[in-house]
């Protein structure tokens, strides 16, 4: 079930690219009907996930190369449950979104469909291995879509964030096969690798191993001072693929924190926690701060994911500490830093994507181009202020469900840099603020007399994303209990390791 | 259930008001109305029921409501002092948006109810930056006016200055306790009341505008009337004395200090700031901030029963001035007090009025009177600074009180018939609180206070005399001030030193040139550095790899080429010299072989003698080889 979840959308990629006689609408319809088989498939396989049962559900399991303990094995926590559950809703939305550039229509909905399978295969995969290929699988689909399909400096861009991110990615290999190496017998199953702790008490080996992951994902996810590859990569890349950009690819890289450097080497992990929770400090402030920076509205976007990327990472770095006697906390921290992956790639996600409509009605992103839109254009300037809202972390709202909880668990363990990471909501309040002012409100300009509202597609899918930010932050409980299923065994595997040994 | 319902009711029928945007302002007032009434309704029957609420959040977060007997006379303020705001706001506000605004209004309802419930601090937050929210978009209604959006921000960015001192106070409770609920506050001890304590109180002072907050609340008069009527007056702002009169009983002496040292100061500052003022709604809106300070005051030396009275007598009153404000701004198009003068247009409006204003400015018999001497009383029980705070602070409340009175409804020149509404909007919304204002003079009966002290399980701070008679002179002299300010200056804070007094002190120009602009030219400095600095530490590093690519190139075209070439050359000469080398060695073995096999030829030649000795030796001597060769062999 989880393999046809990977499987279909990839058919449905090689479809599109050998069917040349498919017209452009015919592309359209049938890349949303294949890109909701996974989502429907995801949400069968949620039904079937027992939340009191063991770590990886569903699990299915195909030898590949048994020499080097390579398998196709796929299988779901309530982690890479929620995560995928995300992505899956995520595409469906992005490839409905009317395209900005109308052009190789085809093809573009056949890249976005490789890209659902690779990102699909990444957060379901229980083979090091195999996520490795998803990993750069990802990179590749980004690439394309960046490259073609975006506007201005699109070729740079795309090569930057490519190269960049390749780097990081090149990284993470060394770590899984130091880390894979040190398994006897030898095997790139995750579950093992989580169960034998195979870097414990290993040294400076563990601590390079633990940098190599740690160095690859944080450039993924991104975080400072490896994040300068994002803004070019938003700012010219088309409102979709952003969104996917920021929704999924970035979760590539705190998930995989979690599943490696967190799951699979607690100890080595603990003993940086501390460093890396500054590390995710520098990301929330300078992340807000210079968001606030920003001229231009998608960069300021974009500068808010490290910031809030910076949160998750605070969580995950908190719920990795080892210290007695905190588990609840630091099982909230971790809990919220998954929630907060979930809220931001359906805020952030919206946000984008509301970027991409405003870039294909006015070919600027600079804010003081802009002014009075709610005027001619009230219900995007309403899905605006409820996505910026949700951003900045308004109770009700998604992102505070996982604010709150990210705070009040890391502040047991972190006291000082929770406290001060608190600013970060104060800057982020205030950027989106002054966003909305310059955008929505005062004055039009008469250039913009003529901006058109959001159309019926585009407002279904904002009202549908939006419903469920919504859900999120009034009744999370479903979600947090998905969630709980996974954090729980995960930090509480983390206590039963003595500190030391 | 009932408890939920009266914080969802509003709540969702606010949005379900905005999608339907019903076009006459009939059917919007009548709506609104009904759902006000509905949720006063469901307020007393929650309370009559005792109801509480609980919703699991899950990872051990729960959103509790629950109501303490002080917090039940909280939960009935909102939706009564709302409907009449509301329903007059619908009548008579300028028309775009309308039902935006009036569902807007419902929505903070709901909100403000959320915070008057919770018995958690989560509960708390959510309700906390729900209303903040609320003020922003309410704020910032009228959003083609770039002033009035910003001065939205200012009151969501300062108010949430305080949310973070919520949050914080959140993570050290749960971090110290494990629990969320308001009652493990009284749990804590040494550093975590220490950092709770503080956070509370500055969460509460942002949202009650003390200083030095309060210059947000100044640039919300921005907002509609009926906006400054309900949230800047009534009900959001008394969200900041609602907590602490709710949390500081559990928090200790500490926070109570604190408490009172801030609103004393506001009480003070408020007051002059109020009085130095030549716009009625910031006039208004100083008043507000002192009045706040005052219950802080209350509620810090330990009567949170009497800062509760406070609330509810200023509530009344403050919002029914805040309702003639407007309607002085209606007939005259300005919020200058020396050229509102609207008493011979309003006749009836000038009587009613009265009473809201003598209340204001403390005079017996009124409730808000009765209020203001128990705070004297209980600052008195407390501190002699904050004693004297309070009693300036009256003595400043009742000359700001005469001025607004005398400079609104002087006689003044004739007003336009067209600009007044119809009487019974004019009348029955003012008349509504007129009465209630009048009605909380019952407070001064001693057995109507020390019953509801008892049934609330409070304390009433000890009366006394020589202080009632200080108190009691000091309104006397203010009052006077008032009326000699509103005859002789009646354009005191038009362009002079006492505006720039008036504008809160000048904190705004602080806030603005200390926090605001430094933030905001920090963000840009970063933003610099971001693109130049840290970006090309990966430029560098990509120039650097292109350097070495190149020095590699250079390498591979220099040295490695060159090493291919000498390789070439070595192999040349090593080619030649073989090829000298090798003509003679091949030359030269053949012959070499030719000679000895030649020279052997001749020695075997030379072996045969004939003689059969020679052989018989020669054998022997080759056996004997061949025995020493085998034996050694073996």
């Amino acid at each position: 079930m989880l393999t046809l979840a990977i499987l279909v959308p990839f058919v449905g990629a090689l479809v599109l690219v050998t069917a040349p006689g498919l017209r452009a609408t015919t592309s359209r319809a049938l890349a949303v009907a294949t890109a909701a088989v996974p989502l429907a498939l995801l949400c069968f396989a949620w039904s079937r996930f027992s939340l009191g049962g063991t770590d990886f559900q569903l699990v299915e399991e195909m030898a590949w190369v048994p020499a080097l303990g390579v398998a196709w094995r796929v299988g779901v926590d309530g982690v890479s449950l929620a995560l995928s559950l995300m992505t899956g809703v995520l595409f469906v939305a992005t490839i409905a979104w009317p395209m900005e550039q109308r052009e190789r229509e085809r093809q573009y909905y056949a890249w976005f469909l490789f890209l659902e399978a690779a990102s699909l295969g990444l957060f379901l995969t229980l083979d090091l291995l195999v996520f490795y290929v998803f990993f750069d699988l990802s990179l590749v689909g980004m690439f394309f879509l960046i490259g073609r399909w975006g506007h201005g400096e699109r070729q740079a861009a795309a090569l930057k964030f490519f190269i960049y991110t390749f780097v990081g990615s090149l990284a993470i290999l060394l770590a899984i096969i130091v880390l894979v190496l040190r398994t006897d017998p030898m095997t790139f199953d995750m579950r093992v690798l989580i169960a034998q702790q195979p870097l414990a008490g290993a040294g400076p080996v563990a601590t390079l191993v633990f940098l190599g992951f740690v160095m690859g994902f944080a450039i993924k996810a991104p975080l400072f001072p490896v994040h300068t590859w994002l803004p070019p990569a938003h700012v010219n890349a088309p409102g979709p693929a952003s969104a996917i950009l920021a929704g999924v690819l970035l979760k590539m890289g705190t998930y995989g924190m979690v599943r490696m450097p967190l799951q699979m080497m607690r100890e080595t992990f603990a003993a940086y926690a501390l460093p890396l929770a500054v590390v995710a400090l520098a990301s929330i402030l300078w992340g807000a701060f210079v968001a606030l920076g920003q001229t231009s509205i998608k960069r300021r976007i974009a500068y808010t994911s490290v910031n809030h990327m910076g949160y998750a990472v605070l969580g995950i770095a908190a719920a990795g500490a080892l210290v007695a006697g905190e588990e609840h906390a630091r099982q909230l921290a971790l809990t919220g830093a998954v929630v907060e992956m979930v809220a931001h790639g359906l805020i952030t996600g919206t946000l984008f994507l509301l970027a991409g409509s405003i870039w294909a009605r006015a070919d600027t992103y600079e804010m003081d181009r802009f002014g009075g839109l709610a005027g001619v254009a009230p219900k995007l300037t309403a899905a605006t202020v409820v996505a910026a809202f949700a951003s900045l972390g308004l109770p009700g709202l998604a992102g505070f469900v996982a604010e709150v909880q990210i705070f009040i668990g890391a502040f047991a363990v972190f006291p000082w840099v929770a406290a001060v990471g608190l600013v970060g909501i104060l800057i982020t309040a205030a950027l989106f603020l002054t966003m909305l002012l310059q955008v929505f409100f005062g004055e039009r300009p008469v250039e913009r007399n003529a901006f058109a509202d959001v159309g019926r597609v585009e407002g279904a899918v904002l009202l549908a994303i939006l419903a469920l930010v919504v859900v999120i932050g009034v009744y999370p409980a479903w979600l947090l209990d998905l969630v709980n299923a996974a954090t729980d065994s995960a930090v509480v595997g983390t206590a039963t390791v003595a500190p030391g040994g | 259930m009932i408890l939920a319902l009266v914080v969802l009711l509003p709540t969702l029928a606010g949005f379900a008001l905005i999608a339907a945007a019903p076009d006459r302002r009939g059917e919007l007032a009548l709506a609104a109305g009904f759902i006000l009434g509905a949720t006063l309704a469901l307020a007393v029957a929650a309370i009559l029921t005792g109801d509480t609420l609980l919703i699991v959040w899950g990872s051990g977060i729960e959103l509790a409501g629950r109501l303490t007997p002080l917090s039940a006379i909280m939960l009935i303020l909102p939706p009564l002092v709302a409907l009449p705001v509301v329903v007059r706001g619908a009548l008579t506000e300028e028309g775009p948006g309308l039902p935006r605004m009036v569902g807007l209004l419902l929505v903070f309802v709901g909100g403000m109810e959320l915070v008057v419930i919770a018995d958690d601090l989560v509960t708390l937050l959510v309700g906390w930056e729900v209303i903040g929210a609320a003020s922003w978009a309410l704020v910032a209604h009228r959003w083609r006016d770039p002033d009035a959006v910003t001065s939205g921000i200012w009151a969501f960015v300062v108010t949430r200055t305080g949310d973070l001192g919520l949050f914080l106070a959140l993570m050290a409770t749960v971090a110290a306790t494990g629990s969320t609920r308001l009652n493990a506050l009284g749990e804590l001890t040494g550093m975590p009341l220490l950092l709770v304590s503080a956070g509370l109180l500055v969460s509460a002072a942002a949202k009650a505008a003390q200083a030095p907050f309060s210059p947000w609340l100044f640039r919300a008069m921005d907002g509609p009337t009926p906006v400054s009527a309900l949230l800047h007056s009534a009900t959001l702002v008394a969200a900041g004395a609602y907590l602490v009169l709710r949390a500081g009983p559990m928090l200790g002496d500490g926070f109570g200090a604190g408490a009172m040292a801030v609103g004393a100061t506001t009480a003070v500052a408020g007051g002059i700031v109020a009085l130095l003022n030549l716009h009625a709604k910031r006039l208004l809106a100083g008043s507000t901030s002192a009045h706040l300070g005052l219950m802080f005051v209350a509620a810090g030396a330990g009567y949170p029963g009497v800062a509760l009275a406070h609330l509810v007598t200023h509530a009344a009153m403050k919002s029914a001035l805040f309702i003639e404000a407007g309607t002085a701004h209606e007939l005259r198009g300005t919020y200058a007090l020396d050229r509102l003068a609207i008493g011979r247009a309003v006749p009836v409006l000038t009587w009613m009025t009265l009473l809201p204003t003598l209340a204001l400015a403390g005079i017996p018999p009124l409730g808000a009177a009765w209020s203001k001497e128990k705070i004297a009383g209980a600052a008195h029980d407390a501190s002699t600074l904050a004693t004297i705070a309070v009693v300036v602070g009256g003595a400043l409340s009742a000359a700001y009180a005469m001025r607004f009175y005398v400079a609104v409804f002087s006689p003044g020149p004739d007003v336009d018939p067209g600009r007044i509404p119809s009487r019974a909007v004019l009348i029955l919304p003012s008349a509504f609180l007129a009465v209630v204002t009048l009605a909380l003079s019952v407070l001064w009966i001693p057995a109507v206070p020390n019953t509801i002290a008892d049934r609330l399980g409070v304390a009433l701070p000890p009366g006394s005399l020589g202080l009632f008679a200080a108190s009691i002179a000091a309104i006397a002299a203010g009052a006077v001030l008032g009326i000699v300010i509103a005859r002789r200056r009646a354009d005191l804070g038009r362009n002079d030193t006492a505006a720039a007094l008036g504008d809160w002190l000048g904190l705004p120009w602080l806030l603005e040139n200390a926090v605001a602009r430094p933030a905001v030219a920090l963000a840009r400095v970063l933003a610099r550095i971001d693109d130049v600095l840290v970006d090309r530490g990966v430029h560098l590093g990509a120039a650097l790899s292109r350097t070495i690519a190149h020095v590699l190139a250079r390498i591979d075209d220099t040295v490695v080429d060159r090493g291919v070439r000498l390789v070439a050359a070595l192999s040349r000469w090593l080619a030649n010299a073989g090829d000298r080398f090798g003509e003679w060695a091949t030359d030269s073995l053949p012959r070499l072989t030719a000679y000895l096999v030649g020279a052997a030829g001749g020695g075997v030649r030379r072996t045969q003698t004939g003689l059969s000795h020679h052989y018989f030796a020669i054998l022997v001597a080759g056996l004997a080889v061949a025995v020493a060769v085998l034996s050694y062999g073996a």
